[in-house]
């Protein structure tokens, strides 16, 4: 795809090119960053993830399973042992509280590989290797007009300006 | 290429320090501040090929795991009379190291996770290698479940499947709960270190060439950094640590109840989950010392790795002290306070009966030796500092010897009381068990970066600096 990709070297000024990008009306970006930078999703707009949906969804599965496994597996060979219970809770949950914790985790990490198409097979063609260094890149996409999308990347300090394909 | 652009100064000649006073309660001795391009290039500088040094440490290793491997194939060969282990003590130095392990992979998912929640800054670049211990140490620490087991082969009957015979495991035993919490454990400590490797593992696809690069770009899933995906990431960093927490504190509780649950005097007690996951932390923070002083050293990494760190470390460890000399204190007051005569038997053997020995060493190295973190001269001596860790992990495991095995020593029958020594066999498995962690552990060194260079990175752009 066509577009603009500039590189900048600090977060305030890549910050600050989003902004100034998207109140021109240039909506359609893609932001290369080094590091996890809670400000650059602000100025994108990004509010949430959906991760944590799945977070939820494998804790409740996790929960369910436990008590499946244990419940379950006590009630089809019912020995009373002790004189406990048949099914003991206090006991269970820690079972329970466990697999929780497991299926919660591993559900947001698949949660991860699925909102993010990891993993991917080849990197973009606007990647640059120094992104994963020290450079933050915007890449504005099919500009309606470049020659405007380039001047403000120039004046917002951009330090390296290309035109893709 | 990403070493051209380490080059360049950022933002024509405005380095990205602008942003942020640094910190100046301890301040650091270099002239300029690190850039993002220095971090990067200084962390992964390490994984490079190693030199004879490092081949003659992993020969040692090796050995040592040689030599253990020998030992547990006579003892399956044998049985079990090549241990010392016999009645009334059944559980011996096998149980007394696997605690010990367990309870040092504690510190990693601390740091990472908890110190996380609480912002600590000064975690950033400690956690990646904390995190590294916890894998390898829960890795250790799972080989002597089977390796006490004796008929290793058994071991499958801990798993629940449907078996042709309906049976179950049964999920009132601690032995089983013991089971899920370390499994679970290690798990998630795994997917929490291979989450936060991801963007180091993008660094490293691109810093090389070749075949380095399609190892490293096959581990880092393609990532490339957008804001979208670590819009995603981050969240998924921050739930992590959350459920990682409660875990943390569950798994060495959970260990605990493999004694509190059985109704032997020193063992029956409702201080051990607390107990032990205080020692746990205090262990592990122990470790975590004693590996980062020599690893800064080897990799030149002082500069990320500097007296800040150890300080907040030392404390930490002096703080975990008083919780494991309090809960010493607290078992003595409870044994008396219950009036009953076998528990105050069990605790009057243990300070002066024919254990007294690790009872004292384990009192001397876990509560006194640390009170000389009390002075900040003592926190900011990187040799000192380095004495106290090591005294602490011996320390450490005295603590889990003189718990599990004066207490069994010394029950309630005086016929069936007895003592325990360990074999040569169990002393060989012992020293393999460190061969094997470091073994794991030197490997780690040369192939990943020891310290997250995404997170250094994001402290830097925010802070200017890491102090």
């Amino acid at each position: 795809m066509s577009g603009i990709l500039a590189q900048y070297g600090s977060l305030r000024d890549t910050q600050r090119a989003i902004e100034r990008l998207r109140a021109a009306g240039y909506h359609d970006l893609e932001v290369f960053s080094p590091i996890p930078a809670p400000g650059l999703e602000e100025a994108l707009g990004i509010t949430s993830s959906p991760v944590r949906r799945w977070a939820v969804i494998g804790g409740i599965t996790g929960f369910a399973t436990a008590v499946a496994l244990t419940a379950l597996t006590a009630l089809a060979y019912p020995l009373v042992t002790q004189g406990k219970p048949i099914v003991s809770l206090p006991a269970y949950f820690i079972i329970m509280f466990e697999l929780t914790i497991l299926f919660s985790g591993l559900f947001a990490f698949f949660g991860l590989l699925y909102h993010t198409r990891k993993p991917a097979r080849r990197l973009a063609a606007e990647y640059r290797e120094a992104f994963s260094v020290d450079r933050f890149g915007i890449l504005v996409i099919s500009p309606a007009d470049g020659a405007v999308a380039e001047q403000l990347v120039r004046e917002t300090g951009a330090v390296e300006v290309e035109v893709t394909e | 290429m990403a070493t051209a652009a380490g080059t360049i100064a950022l933002t024509a000649g405005k380095p990205i320090a602008d942003m942020a006073t640094p910190a100046q309660d301890i301040p650091n001795d270099y002239q300029t501040p690190l850039t993002l391009a220095d971090a990067n290039r200084d962390i992964i500088r390490p994984i490079s090929a190693p030199s004879w040094r490092f081949w003659f440490m992993i020969t040692i290793c090796l050995l040592g795991i040689l030599a253990a491997a020998y030992a547990w194939s006579q003892q399956v060969r044998k049985g079990m009379g090549v241990t010392g282990i016999n009645n009334p003590v059944g559980w011996g130095v096998y149980i007394v190291t696997f605690v010990f392990w367990v309870g040092i992979a504690h510190s990693g998912t601390l740091i990472s996770a908890v110190l996380y929640l609480f912002r600590s800054g000064w975690r950033t670049t400690i956690n990646r290698t904390a995190e590294a211990m916890t894998i390898f140490a829960v890795l250790t620490a799972g080989l002597f479940p089977l390796i006490h087991l004796g008929r290793v082969w058994y071991f499958y009957y801990l798993i629940p499947y449907p078996s042709d015979r309906l049976l179950w495991p049964n999920f009132r035993s601690p032995l089983v709960w013991d089971m899920f919490a370390i499994g679970t454990y290690f798990t998630i400590s795994l997917v929490f270190w291979y989450v936060g490797l991801i963007p180091d593992l993008a660094s490293l696809r691109d810093k090389f060439t070749g075949f380095k690069r399609k190892i490293y770009g096959i581990f880092a899933l393609g990532w490339q950094g957008t804001v979208r995906d670590w819009s995603h990431y981050r969240r998924l960093y921050l739930y992590l640590a959350g459920i990682a927490t409660p875990l943390v504190l569950s798994v060495h509780s959970v260990v605990s109840w493999d004694f509190a649950m059985g109704i032997v005097p020193g063992w029956h007690s409702t201080i051990f989950a607390p107990y032990f996951v205080a020692g746990a932390i205090f262990s592990g923070i122990a470790l975590v010392i004693t590996l980062m002083i020599p690893l800064r050293w080897a990799f030149g990494l002082e500069r990320y790795i500097n007296k800040y760190h150890f300080d907040n470390m030392a404390k930490l460890l002096l703080l975990t002290s008083f919780i494991v000399g309090y809960a010493y204190v607290m078992e003595y007051f409870i044994a008396w306070y219950s009036a009953d005569p076998i528990e105050q038997e069990s605790f009057r053997w243990r300070a002066t009966g024919f254990y007294a020995l690790p009872f004292w060493i384990m009192v001397f190295c876990n509560v006194i030796v640390p009170q000389s973190l009390w002075f900040k001269r003592t926190r900011t001596s990187i040799a000192a500092l380095f004495m106290v860790s090591v005294l602490v992990n011996i320390g450490m495991w005295y603590e889990r010897f003189v718990i599990i095995v004066t207490s069994i020593a010394h029950e309630y029958d005086p016929a069936s009381w007895g003592v325990y020594v360990p074999s040569a066999t169990e002393i060989t498995i012992l020293i393999g068990s460190f061969a094997w962690f470091f073994f794991w552990f030197l490997l780690f060194t040369k192939a990943l970066p020891v310290i997250s260079i995404a997170e250094v990175k994001e402290h830097i752009a925010h802070h200017g600096d890491l102090t």
